[in-house]
């Protein structure tokens, strides 16, 4: 047990060296300069020049990739290019409506998934199945971006209840910073809870069939014990995989509804360093990202021995 | 037409608001959002020419000298215009006493040496001057003198622009690259800044205002706003709903087709007319726009207006002109401008290419949907070059990586990029011979060296009408048009002029 969990561990590292490696490769194949962003459109050759090399880029690849990898191992990602300071604080700084949005979309997901994918679930064939499937399949379908788009025209334009984007201004509190978060958390909940829906609502349909159940109804057990106790506690395995799943998608799938919001997050950051090519602030960046993944997709796999004591590792 | 009206209907409020400015002192006071399209790469704008960096920290920092209402050069710091010796070669500026920093300093000319060696050592423009440039040395405490080694009349023009601008900050800071202390003498001073979240600027208290009247840039600047927020909203859609949810005083950068959803009440359009002109730069160094006679068949090619339409969309957001300065400006001129063909001349140019004996190597148009009437015009102009013979190749790019790839002469023949109009005309990239394009000929140094040389108005307004001729006939590259730009201003802010770079300095609220 403890040997394999090791092991696991282990193979987490290669990923992330597997990462770190490919990242640098890409960003650095990649044309476009960020001392010609910095710069401006009317910069000499010259200049961009002379940038490159106080920026450290104009050593070769390789060169680079070493002072990256030991500065990582130290735990320091480097210094942003147009932030001035280093991107872990520029990382810090941007976790806070990230996380909050992770969690109130996945929150949003579930609360409106298991339930209806439960029902669904029960009352197979009827026409509330019927319709879930539908609406399922029609949310899954449609990109959170532009449901974002269609919540702003009505909820914030129209009825005026939220702002249309941004995160406050400077002395906005702490509540007053949350409530930024309604729409682009419902927006991505909305979207997010199609997935789990039907992976619940399938999932329960294979244990509803199964013996036990049917000897717990025949034990007299009231109907929503058997539904919510033995039924869908052995149902829960794919459910978690795929919230998890949906939780990993979410930190680093908020990228392009943050940007429609306004927000200033992990997912924002992304998107205008790599439109400035700010090599350290994508690097590290990604490297976080991937690591929540990596260790979200471990966090499951213990969840599993929590879950379901047949489980052994 | 019903557009028209709203756009005359606007132009009138507008003109009707400035003059009631005059009428009353407005009340300090108030708070004002200004969306902007993103995060400024930098808060020094020495270091940057990018538009929006100009924008931001043009409140922050001043320079020597600015641009009135009409674009003639005015005192800002300094406390006059320079006096400048016979030979034209040396300029004597005097500084405006009394004036202090963000930090409680007084402004002397030790600071003013010391920033303007920095704008040298650190700015594209700087170091553009540099090169013409012998010494700057401080005279006394409130006088510098900037020696010359040839005459260069576009020097105030340098001194004077808000980008790569020669901003004055105080001289231990001059010694910081990259800089880390924002500290002007503007009317307002940086409070807070949280990158991609807002951009805080309050007012301050020890500004010394020019006396007299505001004239565009220069003149007094009024301070009636507690603070102005600069909010970054990158999506273009969304800062539409912004301006039609009625969140902010002021929505830059908007795109033409929201016109009428911002007319809504909570906001009204701003027309900047004209704004700027989007260009096609040919590359004069390298591939089939080597040779002249498919440079002048390309131009003969391209039909502006049908471009321009696909563009803009309306009449109202763009005309077709072939001079470089629109009616208006003091440098507009029609020298040249029948090379200039609105609807183009596809025979001609089909005669052209077959003098030419093109040899049917596809042309590459550098291009980028960062800007989406950029990628419009170029899908037109392939059509127009096709009928006139030529093969061509759209190379459609992110906008980092065109700005990399138009540096290298062996990727391109024709980008695509547009620029405002610039208060001086020698600044404009296709006049250095080392910008991309690489446009160098014995008569562009002829016309231009005589425009730099020259420090009379009057004459220089003549001898530019030879520059554009070269420029008209040897087609280093080809002005499209001209576009306005839309922008939606809440209707309780008052006193803001339409500008390309946008300033809330003399911007009040109403009601406050």
């Amino acid at each position: 047990m403890l040997r394999s969990i090791l092991n696991r561990l282990l193979g987490m590292i290669v990923v992330m060296a597997l990462v770190v490696t490919i990242v640098f490769v890409i960003v650095r194949v990649t044309p476009g300069d960020p001392a010609a962003v910095m710069l401006g459109p009317d910069a000499s050759a010259a200049d961009i020049a002379a940038l490159r090399s106080r920026l450290g880029l104009d050593g070769s690849i390789a060169e680079q990739f070493g002072r990256y990898v030991l500065g990582v191992v130290q735990g320091d990602f480097g210094q942003s290019i147009f932030l001035n300071e280093p991107v872990t604080t520029a990382l810090a700084q941007r976790a806070e409506p990230t996380f909050f949005l992770t969690v109130f979309s996945l929150l949003i997901a579930t609360a409106i998934a298991l339930p209806v994918g439960i029902l669904a679930a029960y009352k197979r064939g009827s026409i509330f199945d019927q319709a879930t499937t539908t609406v399922a399949m029609f949310a899954a379908s449609v990109p959170s971006f532009w449901l974002g788009l269609l919540f702003i025209q009505f909820f914030a334009v129209r009825l005026g209840w939220f702002d249309t984007s941004g995160y406050g201004g400077p002395d906005a509190s702490f509540a007053v910073r949350l409530n930024h978060l309604v729409l682009p958390a419902l927006a991505l909940g909305l979207v997010s809870s199609a997935l789990i829906t039907r992976f619940t609502r399938a999932s329960m349909l294979d244990v509803l069939n199964d013996d036990y159940v049917r000897t717990a109804r025949s034990k007299g057990m009231s109907e929503w014990r058997v539904v919510l106790k033995h039924a869908f506690k052995n149902a829960l395995i794919p459910i978690i995989t795929v919230i998890g799943l949906t939780a990993a998608l979410l930190i680093s799938g908020a990228v392009v509804t943050e940007t429609v919001f306004g927000l200033p997050g992990v997912g924002s950051l992304v998107v205008s360093a790599v439109l400035r090519r700010d090599y350290p602030v994508i690097q590290g960046a990604l490297l976080v990202i991937a690591g929540l993944y990596v260790l979200v997709n471990f966090a499951i796999d213990m969840l599993y021995l929590v879950v379901d004591p047949r489980v052994r590792y | 037409m019903k557009r028209f009206v709203k756009i005359a209907a606007s132009l009138a409020a507008l003109v009707l608001s400035a003059t009631g400015t005059a009428l009353a002192e407005p009340a300090k006071g108030g708070v004002v959002d200004v969306a902007t399209i993103g995060e400024p790469p930098t808060l020094d704008p020495m270091a940057s020419t990018a538009d929006l960096v100009g924008i931001v920290t043009q409140h922050i920092y001043e320079t020597l000298y600015t641009f009135d209402k009409d674009w003639g050069i005015t005192p800002l710091l300094a406390a006059d215009m320079p006096q400048i010796s016979p030979d034209g070669l040396a300029y004597t500026i005097k500084l405006r006493t009394g004036v202090k920093f963000h930090d409680g300093s007084d402004m002397n000319s030790a600071d003013v040496v010391a920033s303007l060696q920095r704008w040298m050592k650190v700015a594209t423009r700087g170091k553009q001057a540099a090169e013409v440039i012998a010494a700057v040395d401080a005279v006394d405490d409130n006088t510098v003198k900037i020696t010359l080694k040839k005459r260069f009349a576009p020097l105030l023009a340098l001194l004077s622009l808000n980008n790569a601008a020669a901003i004055i900050i105080p001289s231990e800071n001059a010694k910081q690259d990259p800089l880390t202390s924002f500290v002007g003498t503007g009317p307002y001073m940086l409070k807070d800044r949280k990158p991609d979240q807002f951009i805080q600027l309050a007012r301050f208290d020890g500004y010394k205002s020019r006396d007299g009247e505001s004239n565009g840039y220069g003149g007094a600047r009024k301070q009636y706003l507690d603070e102005i927020r600069f909010v970054p909203v990158p999506d273009a859609n969304t800062r539409v709903e912004g301006a039609v949810a009625g969140q902010f005083a002021y929505v830059d950068a908007l795109p033409v087709e929201s016109f009428d959803k911002i007319s809504s009440g909570k906001t009204a359009p701003v027309i900047l007319k004209p704004f700027g002109w989007p260009v096609f730069v040919l590359n004069t160094k390298q591939g089939p726009n080597s040779d002249i006679r498919i440079r002048k068949a390309i131009q003969a090619a391209l039909a502006p207006n049908d471009m321009l339409l696909a563009a803009f969309g309306s009449k109202d957001f763009f005309a077709a002109d072939g001079a470089l300065y629109p009616e208006g400006y003091a440098w507009h001129s029609d020298a040249g401008t029948e090379a200039y063909k609105p609807d183009g001349d596809t025979e001609a140019a089909a005669a052209l290419v077959k003098e030419a004996g093109y040899d049917g190597k596809p042309l590459r148009i550098l291009t980028s949907r960062q800007y989406e009437f950029h990628y419009k015009m170029a899908q037109v102009a392939a059509e127009y070059l096709k009928a006139a013979g030529f093969q061509v190749q759209l190379d459609v790019v992110e906008w980092a990586t065109l700005t990399k790839n138009r540096t290298d002469p062996a990727l391109w023949d024709i980008y695509i990029t547009h620029s405002p109009f610039l208060p001086e005309p020698s600044l404009t990239g296709i006049m250095s011979d080392s910008s991309p394009g690489w446009w160098v000929s014995d008569r562009k140094h002829k016309v231009l060296d005589a425009f730099n040389a020259e420090s009379d108005p009057a004459k220089r307004v003549q001898l530019f009408a030879d520059v554009q001729k070269a420029v008209l006939d040897e087609v280093p590259a080809v002005k499209i048009g001209d576009f306005n730009a839309l922008a939606a201003q809440a209707p309780t802010l008052k006193g803001v002029t339409p500008a390309p770079w946008p300033y809330f300095w003399n911007a009040y609220l109403e009601g406050k």
